[in-house]
């Protein structure tokens, strides 16, 4: 077994123990409960950036960060994310998600994923030109949705998610396993939360974005993360958020001949404003 | 299994049924209240959806009575809301109305000391529906 999929084995069999203290559910709107059948539309501003690690490629600004949000009975809808949940207990919820590819964003600047941030890395494209001088033709990328189950969970001050993904729009068939755990390390008028994970792709979708026919044919890709988050709820419309995060790339990424850095940095640093 | 009263118990019965009319009658005499008054609201509740702060609706009251009375209609509450009848059997009253919790409607005597009949317009709060937002740690907004 990989290193990769041992990670994921222990996170799994770590995060399904039961000894965790009892997850109250909503008992009015909040930050954590959504009222069903209401639309959620905010924007937080501020100065941020997320680093590019593909050769040429220029850092992506943060300055205004939109949410939309959207739950119905079953049905939800995150920004570009959406999905059916099919269980939901105090503890658990398995859902069904859709999901974009998040690689394409640093492809096209105008790209969605770049107004709606997410989690995820960057992809070059057109002609790759190796130091030798030697020309290779680099794939267009297209945009991809993967599709797969979904589980979250809390159990007392720990969070978590684990993602099981196939790419559904037929570009690269590949997949992704994300997750990822959270915790407080500070909880008073404002609360700090460090978050650690990993995105696992698998070699189609590593090969799709970072692979260079003829010369870089890489395998599967697992990128671990850590990230730090603040947030302080001035009123009930605003708050002060900032968060960083530092994403190690996979050797499968890293060591592709477009990528010119190991990891992906990002920070934001703003105020956010519920909108409705 | 099927039993088989004797004459003693349908007796009995009867004479408890008796008793029972003839406490009641005693003792909407012994308070002065008319009988029969009869005081019928519509709506009869008002559903305030989750985004609504209160109900704002047309309410009226009809009452009916065996003989002709002298009567005051009062909103609790709602002091501008005042209409009396003199020697009347019967009455319809239309008002505009916002409230926002249960409307308490009262026939009164012409002193408004004694309650001739009342009835209540429940106010019902939808409630809200909530369930808890996906859990994202891997997202980098979350």
């Amino acid at each position: 077994m990989s290193r990769s999929l041992r990670f994921i084995a222990l996170a799994t069999l770590f995060c399904s123990g039961s000894a965790w203290a009892e997850e109250s559910s909503c008992s009015s709107p909040s930050p954590e409960c959504a009222v069903v059948g209401r639309w959620e539309i905010s924007a937080s501003f501020g100065v941020g950036q997320r680093s590019n690690p593909v050769e040429n490629r220029s850092n992506t600004p943060l300055y205004v960060i939109p949410r939309i949000s959207y739950y119905g009975k079953r049905v939800f809808l995150e920004n570009l994310d959406f999905g059916f949940t099919l269980h939901e207990d105090d503890r658990n919820t398995i859902s069904v998600l859709a999901t974009p590819g998040y690689d394409r964003a640093f492809f096209f600047r105008s790209d969605l994923q770049n107004i709606f941030v997410a989690g995820g890395t960057a992809l070059p494209t057109g002609a790759f030109v190796p130091t030798q001088g030697q020309e290779f033709e680099v794939s267009e990328r297209h945009t991809t949705y993967l599709v797969g189950p979904e589980w979250t969970f809390g159990y007392g001050w720990l969070a978590g998610q684990l993602n099981a993904l196939r790419e559904v729009t037929g570009r690269h068939e590949g997949y992704e396993v994300r997750g990822a755990l959270s915790a407080p390390l500070l909880q008073s008028k404002g609360s700090l939360t460090a978050s650690a994970g990993f995105t696992w792709k698998s070699a189609e979708v590593v090969r799709y974005y970072y692979g260079v026919r003829g010369l870089y044919e890489p395998g599967a890709a697992f990128n671990p993360f850590v990230k730090v988050r603040y947030s302080l709820p001035v009123s009930d419309r605003w708050s002060v958020n900032a968060f960083a995060q530092y994403e190690r790339l996979g050797s499968g990424i890293a060591e592709s001949p477009v990528i010119t850095e190991d990891h992906v940095t990002t920070f934001f640093v703003g105020v956010a404003f519920r909108v409705y | 299994m099927f039993i088989e009263r004797g004459p003693k118990a349908g007796w009995i019965g009867l004479f408890a049924g008796l008793l029972f009319v003839v406490a009641g009658v005693a003792s909407a005499a012994a308070d002065g209240r008319p009988e029969g008054i009869k005081l019928e609201l519509s709506p009869r509740v008002c559903t305030l959806a989750s985004q609504d702060e209160s109900c704002d609706t047309e309410v009226t009251a009809h009452w009916r009575a065996p003989n002709d009375e002298s009567l005051c209609l009062l909103i609790v509450d709602q002091p501008q809301v005042k209409r009396c009848w003199e020697n009347h059997s019967e009455g319809v009253y239309t008002v505009r109305l916002v409230f926002n919790r249960d409307l308490l409607v009262e026939l009164r005597d012409p002193q408004l000391e004694r309650v001739l009949a009342s009835e209540a317009i429940s106010v019902i709060r939808e409630a809200l529906r909530l369930r808890r937002k996906r859990r994202q740690p891997w997202d980098i907004l979350s």
